[in-house]
């Protein structure tokens, strides 16, 4: 080997070590930022299964006055602790042109409780009176950055989003919410009031994003 | 001779059973009331602070109905004891008040025998007091080192390595 060619080689293996480190260093997950109040709602045309077989778009669920998106699923106590709210808000919503859907983002449990069948089941069990669909591969609740089970997204009749979050704060008790944060929002939205607060956060449980 | 045998055996019974009891006490030196205790966000903002200048410190907020929280806690205990004299761990169940027994149970049969605390009050400021990061989901890990900096939080379960990674980077900072 020449000495000029040892010199090259000299140059470039410190940029050959740093780039294999790197590549082997550990990736952390990291889903996407949850949308801002004010973007307007991603993948509204991508196609979903309900519970009833029917398939369909965000954007074909929708209402005119706009439409409630909640990332839920079968397996989390915390979701169950929301279960009798979730028909009363949902025929709310839709008195006042908002449509509504479920989205089950749980892709690493179908076999675990959260298939199509067990969705199917639940809506049953409880009654659901709105869509329930499978969200394949938890690609809608990536888009929107949802974050866990169960997690609200409102948008107006531009599909902007207006409010996420939680649905109230007592997860435990409706006798006992204070703050009705969905239903003021809703409210507020088809009055064309400010919403107030835009965001909140409450307990749930992670996502189980696809392997 | 055979009156002092049966002194002499119980006598050895007496002692048996008197360390019996001891070394039961010592493996649960910590009552129920100061292995789980009721805090608030503002108080557990506190108790974290505490701790700073003295140790790094892992907080994990969990929950007995979290399957990935039940899976990484004993890695947690396990990195306690390793990292002993560096680390100190905060374990913060956000049970349900109904639940609060079984979140005792756990707790003691994972071998926890420090302080650990019981969420109150709603899951908004709770959550906020925890970490500006934190959306809500459980479980939830914040790691800062013994100035109170932050070295890592996520939300989700993790492995034995991803704690142990964090918790030396918290330590060696």
């Amino acid at each position: 080997m020449t000495i000029m060619k040892l010199h090259k080689l000299l140059y470039a293996l410190p940029i050959l070590l740093a780039a294999g480190i790197i590549a082997f260093l550990p990736v952390e997950d990291k889903k996407a930022d949850r949308l801002e109040i004010g973007a307007k709602a991603p993948l509204t045309d991508v196609k979903v299964t309900d519970v009833s077989g029917e398939v369909l778009t965000l954007k074909e669920v929708a209402g005119e006055n706009g439409l409630l998106v909640n990332f839920s699923c079968n397996t989390c106590p915390w979701v169950e602790a929301w279960e009798d709210r979730y028909n009363p808000i949902s025929k709310m919503a839709e008195e006042n042109g908002i449509g509504v859907i479920m989205l089950n983002p749980n892709a690493a449990i179908r076999d675990d409780g959260e298939s199509m069948e067990d969705m199917q089941a639940r809506a049953k069990s409880s009654g659901y009176d709105f869509y329930y669909a499978l969200d394949e591969g938890a690609k809608l609740a990536e888009a929107f950055g949802a974050t866990r089970t169960p997690d609200i997204f409102l948008f107006n009749s531009d599909m902007e989003l207006v409010y996420t979050g939680a649905i109230d704060d007592n997860a435990k008790s409706a006798e006992e919410v204070e703050q009705p944060y969905l239903k003021n929002a809703i409210q507020s939205l088809v009055a064309g009031k400010e919403i107030n607060p835009k965001t909140t956060k409450a307990l749930g449980c992670t996502i189980k994003w696809p392997k | 001779m055979k009156f002092k045998q049966i002194v002499l055996f119980l006598f050895c019974f007496v002692v048996f059973m008197a360390f019996g009891s001891v070394s039961e006490s010592a493996a649960q030196e910590i009552s129920d009331k100061e292995l789980l205790k009721d805090a608030s966000g503002e108080e557990l903002q506190e108790v974290i602070s505490s701790y700073q200048g003295e140790k790094a410190v892992l907080v994990n907020v969990w929950a007995t109905w979290c399957a990935p929280c039940i899976e990484e806690f004993p890695y947690i205990v396990d990195l306690k004891q390793k990292y002993e004299d560096k680390l100190h761990v905060i374990f913060i169940s956000a049970d349900f008040p109904s639940q609060r027994e079984k979140a005792l149970e756990f707790l003691k049969e994972q071998n926890v025998d420090w302080t650990t605390y019981f969420k109150t009050g709603k899951d908004q400021p709770f959550i906020e007091a925890i970490s500006d990061d934190w959306s809500g989901a459980l479980p939830f890990t914040k790691i800062l080192d013994n100035e109170g900096n932050l070295v890592a939080n996520w939300e989700q379960g993790a492995e034995y390595e991803k704690f142990e990674r964090y918790i030396k980077k918290a330590i060696n900072n």
